[in-house]
């Protein structure tokens, strides 16, 4: 390989800065990529990587700062300008046409191949592409039934067949097996080799050091350090010197939980799983704790959110709520249990936007408000909401305000209204500040802590681990659908919990599978 | 402007929007159609809406939860032919028998979609389309190229359309079209104030929460389908009254007319969004234009097609523009409301950061 200093970059990002309403996305984050090189770009949830990239993509202009490509600056205005300039990014779902076959698939973007198909020069030069790669696979053969690591192999190919200068690989190991992960990483050898630059998004610390040549750490929308791998000797003490860049976040400003005596066993889940999704998960959770949930994103909490509100029910293992077994099947019968759960997806799964701020909150308990015929004695619902207006500070004129006009925050509140009427026993919040503003954030911690004071049990779901340690009693940490263990409130630190969700190596603590 | 933001939401500015549209409509045809204010008019298009206005408000239930009901045209011929065929054979049943008969009829052929749109997981548009041949080849294959005729059927039932119910003035209010506002006050009630009605606003604006929120979707969205077929099959007793004679292809293109009348009275298609009044006024809208060109000789009758196609895409066209205008300038309004707030908010996350 050669050295990179004799060599021009390909693209420069100079001083780039982006501000999405209260969130500073990246603030001066410069970055260089060179032909032929591997460059990982690693960092927590909400680093700021996902924005580096749209903003290298043309999905978002830069406040400030530049791009330059080949030394000379360029604007970027959407996806198409980035490929024509010989950028382009893949995903961890691959976005090929399933109903289109291979060759298809890789010549979809061309526009210059003439009206049109000559089906045999199509054939002939995705092989010939594909040959490059040292890829085997037939070019006539519809996209639906390949692998996953046989789709990227093709989004790599379309790539190529582009030209691309760069390529931008968005956690492409994310849902691949070992074997297809090391598929995957000789073509990125291939493409190296070729003089293509990459960017590397990964969570896994061994892939990363792996496939690396140069390593950068971002960290709450800075550039925290940029490092070229260590040679093998001193290898897992830069690993270890990364991974505190990554979490290197102050904590102080963090209102921390009220410790409130443990109440009685509320529910215990003992090895629920669900194929392909999680295993092993086991835990007990008493009245009056929270229990954080842990991870990166794809480490697949959620999924047992979703199970343990019966909408995408586990298919194995046992749960134990208040001393009797049950199978919990649908949202129905996990209310009936004194089960809610707040949704992250406040669009899809959370509210009916077009509909008042009343309406949202009593939609799962409306039986409540039915008089002797059937119909809804409004009055009683207009006080309910009002109640939870003023009891959670939510910010409106009025409550029959249609729920879409919110912010995130208040949004957010009114989520929390609704399923808090539903007095539950056990609340599932689901990254329950994401997207909402510092003030907003401390509020719904302090609801979170007054509700555990008051007896309830709340798992807590969150990607922002200052926030899971400084709201938790016990925290459990998930890996791509394995529970890694379970940390006290004195065990459970930045690095301890970091190290277990990036797989580093496993705990001492991990739970029995 | 204030005054009216406080008083009136965008859909119900909608709603009087309409209302002066029809008002309009019918001062214009004043000016061009001799005696056309009397009440002859009024008589005449209150009692040809009322078939498609009944039609139009069982449409509205199925389209607020996201789906559609294409079949309505041919349930309403289907009980129309088959109820009329029994009475003609039995001139003794008692009225009321008949009206149950019809609806009853129209029901289980609604629950038939239902079933296998709610349960069946199958796309309604697919669904009624299915039904739509299907109800039509069994009226077809059970007629035997007959036609029901006004002179088998009961005195009662022919004697129907001229029956008052009561009089605006000249205007006289027949029982077709009362048993038509009957249908739309009553389900305008329950799509307010019935917990039915909430859910059905719910599932349509957002299928997935409606899901989490634990309240059974699927069956609804059943009972929406039910309905539909059931005032379709009202709407089809209606048309036997009205007509006398029943033919086989009795009702076709109902069901584009009820879609089209709720369309252009604020049913929102993508589901959410709408009122059982809203279909009615759309309903009207529609009808007072029909009629009114049929009786202006300025116009040709390949025209009045053309004509109500526009009027469809009009009435989405503003749907989209000027409610999203509206909805703008209304929240911009509730914005200055909480402005306040919403700066107090802003510095809060400045310090804190």
């Amino acid at each position: 390989m050669p050295n990179p200093t004799e060599v021009h970059p390909v693209l420069e990002i100079r001083h780039v800065s982006k501000r999405f309403d209260a969130t500073q996305a990246l603030e001066d984050v410069s970055l260089v990529l060179y032909p032929g090189e591997v460059h990982a770009l690693i960092g927590e949830n909400g680093a700021g990587k996902s924005t580096l990239i749209k903003i290298m993509t043309g999905v978002h202009r830069p406040d400030t700062g530049e791009l330059l490509l080949d030394g000379k600056p360029v604007h970027i205005n959407n996806s198409q300008e980035a490929q024509s300039l010989g950028i382009a990014a893949i995903y961890q779902e691959p976005m090929v046409f399933p109903d289109l076959n291979v060759a298809e698939n890789i010549f979809i973007s061309h526009r210059k191949r003439g009206m049109i198909v000559n089906w045999g020069r199509l054939y002939r030069d995705a092989a010939a592409i594909l040959a490059q790669l040292d890829v085997r696979l037939d070019v006539r053969m519809p996209a639906r039934g390949l692998t996953l690591a046989a789709q990227q192999a093709v989004e790599i190919a379309k790539a190529i067949s582009l030209n691309v200068r760069v390529l931008i690989m968005d956690e492409p190991t994310a849902s691949l097996s070992a074997h297809e992960v090391d598929q995957l990483f000789r073509l990125i050898g291939a493409l190296r080799s070729k003089g293509v630059a990459i960017l590397f998004i990964g969570h896994r610390m061994e892939e990363v050091f792996r496939i690396a040549d140069r390593i950068t750490v971002l960290r709450d929308g800075k550039l925290i350090s940029s490092r070229m791998r260590a040679s093998a000797a001193e290898l897992s003490s830069q690993r270890e010197q990364v991974i505190r860049e990554m979490v290197g976040r102050e904590v102080g400003d963090f209102f921390a939980k009220v410790e409130v005596p443990r109440g009685k066993l509320l529910m215990s889940v003992r090895d629920l799983g669900k194929t392909g999704v999680f295993t092993g998960v086991t835990f007990d959770i008493y009245a009056g704790e929270v229990l954080g949930f842990a991870g990166l994103i794809g480490a697949r909490r959620t999924d047992v959110g979703l199970a343990l509100f019966g909408i995408e029910p586990a298919e194995s293992g046992e749960i134990i709520f208040d001393g009797q077994a049950v199978q919990i099947k649908t949202p129905e019968h996990a209310m009936k249990l004194g089960i809610a759960y707040v949704t992250e997806d406040r669009r899809g799964l959370g509210l009916t936007l077009p509909m008042s701020i009343a309406t949202n909150i009593t939609l799962p308990t409306l039986r409540r408000y039915l008089n002797g015929l059937g119909l809804i004695r409004q009055n009683e619902e207009q006080r309910t909401a009002e109640e939870y207006r003023d009891r959670l500070m939510i910010r409106t004129p009025s409550v029959n305000l249609d729920v879409g006009k919110l912010s995130g925050g208040n949004q957010q509140k009114v989520m929390l209204s609704k399923w808090l009427n539903a007095r539950p026993r056990l609340l599932i919040l689901d990254e329950p500040t994401r997207g909402i503003d510092v003030r907003a954030k401390a509020e719904v911690h302090h609801i979170i802590s007054d509700l555990a004071a008051q007896g309830l049990g709340i798992i807590l779901i969150s990607s922002d681990l200052p926030e899971v340690l400084a709201m938790s009693d016990r925290v459990l940490v998930m890996r791509e659908g394995r529970q890694m263990g379970i940390f006290t409130r004195s065990e459970a630190t930045q690095e301890t919990v970091m190290t277990a969700a990036m797989g580093q190596h496993e705990t001492t603590q991990v739970a029995p599978l | 402007m204030n005054a009216l933001r406080r008083r009136f939401q965008p859909e119900q500015i909608r709603e009087l929007v309409l209302i002066a549209l029809i008002f309009g409509i019918i001062l214009f045809f004043g000016t061009q159609i001799e005696n056309y204010f009397s009440p002859r008019t009024f008589t005449r298009i209150s009692t040809s809406v009322a078939v498609v206005a009944i039609v139009a408000v069982g449409q509205t239930l199925v389209i607020l939860t996201r789906n559609i009901d294409l079949s309505v045209g041919s349930i309403v011929g289907f009980t129309a032919y088959v109820v009329g065929t029994i009475l003609s054979r039995n001139n003794d049943i008692p009225p009321v028998m008949v009206v149950l008969l019809a609806v009853a009829m129209g029901a289980a052929m609604g629950a038939l979609n239902g079933l296998l749109v709610a349960y069946g997981r199958v796309p309604a548009i697919i669904v009624t389309l299915g039904t739509l041949a299907l109800y039509r080849t069994i009226l077809v294959e059970i007629s035997g190229a007959n036609s029901v005729l006004t002179n088998e059927l009961p005195r009662w039932l022919v004697n129907l359309p001229p029956v008052n119910v009561f009089h605006l003035g000249d205007l006289d209010i027949r029982l077709l079209f009362f048993i038509a506002l009957v249908v739309v006050v009553l389900f305008q009630f329950i799509a307010s104030y019935a917990a039915w009605g909430r859910r059905l606003y719910a599932i349509g604006s957002n299928p997935d929460a409606a899901r989490v929120a634990g309240f059974p979707a699927q069956r609804i969205v059943f009972t929406a389908f039910i309905l539909s077929g059931a005032l379709a099959g009202l709407a089809g007793f209606v048309f036997l009254a009205r007509f006398g004679n029943i033919t086989v292809v009795a009702g076709q293109g109902v069901e584009l007319q009820s879609v089209a009348a709720a369309v252009v009275g604020g049913v929102n298609i993508n589901g959410g969004l709408g009122s059982p009044f809203g279909a009615f006024l759309g309903a009207i809208l529609i009808d007072v234009i029909d009629n009114s060109l049929i009786r202006w000789l300025a116009i040709s009758e390949f025209w009045r097609d053309a004509l109500l196609g526009l009027l469809i895409l009009l009435a989405v066209a503003t749907d989209t523009v000027i409610m999203n205008r509206l909805r703008k300038a209304w929240s911009r309004h509730e914005l200055q409301i909480s402005g306040s707030e919403t700066s107090a908010e802003k510095g809060g996350a400045h310090h804190a950061a």
